[in-house]
């Protein structure tokens, strides 16, 4: 409030009243001055005037007191008025004659004027600064004498000059009283008023606003202290209200910073919880490491509920007790000691009821529970609890707790939040659960499967081993390898050979399927002639083409190019798709095109057989599926080959296909990387 | 005399055909039951060529060809794989090894036997 006014010092004061009083002082001065100057010179004239009228008056006089004495001759009388007229100390010489006869005669001291004629000399005169004047007495018309007077107006002047200095010395008296009046009333009625005033602006100035202004002169003065003090309380009343909304507005920013604190950590708890949630679904969905799970789980439930130790516990449903899987925040006593107290549904722990009544369940201090069921549980400082119950589809599946060493309720917001992690815990413990099954099921199934593949690769090897005999030894029998052979047992032997023959292709493809699926297929890559494999696949299927008549169509480019690859492999795929085109097919043709296109061999076999529906074409490439199922007895196969052939082609990186209508024929084609790398083939098989 | 050509050939039935064939086509024939025996009767006998079973019960037919093609007076005689039914790489392993040739099981005796006249 002091510093509200910029304080700027007051410049240098020069008093008002001596202002005032040496303009005053100057003005008087002058007035007077001149005043006395015209005073002045009007009494030097006055001398010189009255001087010579006193002159001519002393003449006059003598003129007319002398006539009759000196007639008369009386002298005793001329001396008295002699005498009477020198009383005049401005006559300095008088003479009194009668012809040259000098009747009497009188002189100053100081003048020496006596050889002075009766016509006196001007000159004398002037020298002595004198004036004279000489008159004739007449006695009845008749001149009886003479008188000169001589007078000095030294005496006169001296008057004068004295008189002029006292005028002088008045006149500085005067000037020195009006200017210590004047500076007396400034003082008294303007700077002192003022200075107070002042002093009272300078005090509001720097903040003092309750000063007391001296309002009592009735004066302009007086005005201005009124008009101060209105200002004064103007201002006052200004700054109350300006403290007032400053305070006003302090206070808002202090709710308002309170608020946004308040609001920032409900915010940052909010942020905490979900980021904290977050993690836990995370967990959950990403890990079926239980353990991990409700590590993470309690792990976040005991920080964001502000507690500081929790347990999850699995329930048992064969012993219908809780088994504690994960605790946090414990120590291995702790754990220990509570390990020695099995809780049951509806005991009196504080999980106990929690289950019991399927519903959160807190304790919040221990101290007014002294029978509580687990001591250790207060001996280790713990005075509030909260237990929830874990809950799946209203089946019990575990429990929560969490553990506080400050008494007091746990709010609905902390028991919400701790619900969703309960929620998450069963979601978690029922995912494990799933799990453990699904794995041990997968486990069983996986080595059931191993089994049945190796039994099928043991066994179709097994088969094959005395299958190999009994061909071997026909053959043997029909080229009368044992004595010549009656044609009636050739032809039987022919058809034994066949069927074994028919046999043996059976056990190859169930014992290539079982070798596929046990992973125990690996392609041998290698540099092959497309055209070779072509020529050698067409070579082994000519005979059973012209037994049927069908036409061989065969449209291969000469320059085709050396490919890498499995070249067993791709005749075995090769001899499959033609075997099956000439074996579905009863009249026309069968067609074998190759060609290369961006990279890979594009082979087809093409034929003029019955044609396989659209919902067929997806099932052909199926292991043991075939077009019709009348057919596979009518043609027999064991429907495996073209599910072979396409996992061969797969190995390759490449891909397999059929385009075909109903009684249009039909087209199986193979797309083939020209140079398969064995990196990709590895991959593929791992 | 026909030309000497030894089988080394576990299994019983494989043996009777091979030989009857060949003995119906006026070669002489000796077997072998095991690797170790086949290597044995090379040195032995100097035939004129071997008929290698793959799978055999001590050293596979692929080592005994080996072992043999490493002894310099047996280097020269032929030996022609019978492989098993495989799915892949035996004639790739069978060359590698040393051999001459190679049919695969089931073996037709006709072919066989074409097979080994050609060395001849």
């Amino acid at each position: 409030m002091q510093n509200i006014f910029s304080l700027t010092t007051s410049p240098k004061v020069s008093s008002i009243s001596h202002r005032f009083s040496y303009a005053l002082i100057s003005i008087i001065a002058i007035l007077l001055i001149a005043f006395t100057a015209v005073v002045i010179f009007y009494d030097i004239n006055r001398v010189e005037s009255v001087m010579q009228k006193r002159l001519d008056n002393a003449i006059l006089f003598a003129e007319n007191s002398l006539a009759l004495p000196l007639w008369n001759l009386d002298y005793t009388v001329v001396n008295d008025f002699v005498e009477a007229l020198l009383l005049d100390e401005s006559i300095v010489y008088l003479k009194i004659s009668w012809k040259d006869q000098i009747i009497t005669e009188r002189e100053h001291p100081d003048f020496h004027l006596k050889n002075i004629d009766s016509e006196y000399s001007p000159s004398l005169i002037q020298d002595f600064d004198l004036i004279a004047k000489s008159s004739d007495i007449y006695f009845k018309k008749n001149i009886i004498g003479k008188i000169l007077i001589v007078m000095s107006p030294e005496e006169e002047k001296k008057k004068a000059i004295f008189q002029i200095y006292g005028t002088i010395a008045l006149l500085i008296l005067m000037i020195a009283a009006i200017w210590l009046t004047s500076i007396f009333i400034t003082k008294r009625y303007i700077s002192i008023p003022l200075q107070k005033l002042q002093a009272s602006a300078s005090l509001i100035a720097h903040g003092d606003l309750d000063t007391f202004v001296d309002k009592s002169s009735s004066d302009e003065i007086g005005t201005l202290a009124h008009h101060l003090d209105d200002m004064r309380g103007a201002i006052k009343q200004l700054f109350a209200k300006l403290s007032e909304s400053k305070e006003k507005l302090e206070e808002y920013s202090r709710t308002l910073e309170h608020k946004v604190e308040m609001r920032t950590k409900e915010l940052a708890r909010s942020v905490e919880e979900l980021k904290a949630l977050g993690e836990v679904s995370q967990a959950v969905s990403s890990t079926l490491d239980i353990e991990k799970v409700l590590t993470n789980i309690v792990h976040h439930a005991v920080k964001l509920s502000k507690t500081d130790s929790g347990t999850i516990y699995e329930f048992d449903e064969i012993d219908q007790i809780f088994i504690s899987r994960i605790n946090y925040g414990m120590s291995t006593d702790f754990i220990h000691s509570l390990s020695e107290y099995v809780i049951r549904v509806g005991d009196q722990t504080v999980v106990g009821q929690a289950a019991l009544k399927r519903t959160p369940n807190q304790v919040p201090d221990l101290r007014k529970i002294p029978n509580y069921p687990h001591p250790s549980v207060q001996k280790a400082g713990y005075q509030s609890l909260l237990g929830l119950p874990l809950l799946r589809e209203d089946r019990l599946i575990g429990g929560l707790i969490v553990r506080r060493k400050a008494p007091g309720i746990f709010p609905p917001s902390i028991v919400d939040m701790l619900q969703t992690f309960a929620a998450q815990s069963v979601v978690a413990i029922h995912n494990a659960r799933l799990f453990r099954e699904i794995e041990h099921r997968g486990r069983e199934l996986q080595i059931a499967n191993q089994h049945k593949s190796e039994f099928l690769a043991n066994m179709s090897h097994e088969l094959r081993t005395p299958l190999n005999a009994i061909l071997g030894y026909s053959e043997l029998i029909i080229d009368n390898i044992y004595g010549e052979v009656p044609d009636k047992i050739g032809e039987v032997l022919q058809r034994v050979g066949k069927n074994g023959r028919h046999l043996l292709s059976l056990i190859n493809d169930v014992l290539d399927l079982s070798k596929i699926e046990a992973g125990r297929l690996t392609l041998s890559l290698n540099d092959y002639s497309m055209k070779d494999i072509i020529q050698t696949a067409l070579a082994s299927v000519e005979a059973l083409a012209v037994e049927k008549n069908l036409a061989l169509k065969v449209i291969v480019p000469g320059n085709l190019e050396r490919g890498k690859g499995d070249q067993q492999r791709i005749a075995q795929v090769l001899l499959n798709l033609l075997g099956n085109a000439i074996k579905f097919t009863e009249q026309g043709w069968v067609k074998i095109e190759a060609g290369i296109h961006n990279k890979s061999f594009l082979i087809s076999v093409t034929d003029t057989g019955p044609g396989i529906s659209k919902e067929d074409q997806g099932q052909v490439f199926k292991e043991f599926q075939q077009a019709d199922t009348s057919n596979t007895r009518k043609k027999g196969g064991s429907g495996l080959g073209l599910s072979i052939s396409k996992k061969i082609v797969e190995m390759h990186g490449g891909n397999i296909g059929v385009d075909s209508k109903i009684g249009e024929g039909s087209r199986f084609w193979f797309r083939l990387p020209v140079r398969v790398e064995p990196q990709k083939v590895e991959k593929w098989v791992s | 005399m026909g030309k000497l050509i030894l089988i080394v050939e576990d299994q019983e039935d494989n043996r009777r055909i091979i030989r009857d064939l060949l003995t119906s086509a006026d070669y002489e024939v000796i077997e072998a039951l095991t690797g170790e025996e086949g290597i044995q009767y090379a040195e032995t006998y100097r035939p004129e060529l071997i008929l290698m079973d793959i799978q055999l019960p001590d050293l596979d037919g692929y080592e005994a060809t080996r072992r043999i093609k490493r002894i310099p007076e047996l280097n020269s005689i032929p030996i022609i794989a019978v492989t098993s039914y495989a799915l892949s790489g035996d004639d790739a392993k069978a060359f590698e090894a040393g051999c001459d040739a190679y049919v695969s099981k089931p073996f037709s005796p006709r072919a066989l036997l074409k097979k080994i006249q050609a060395f001849f």
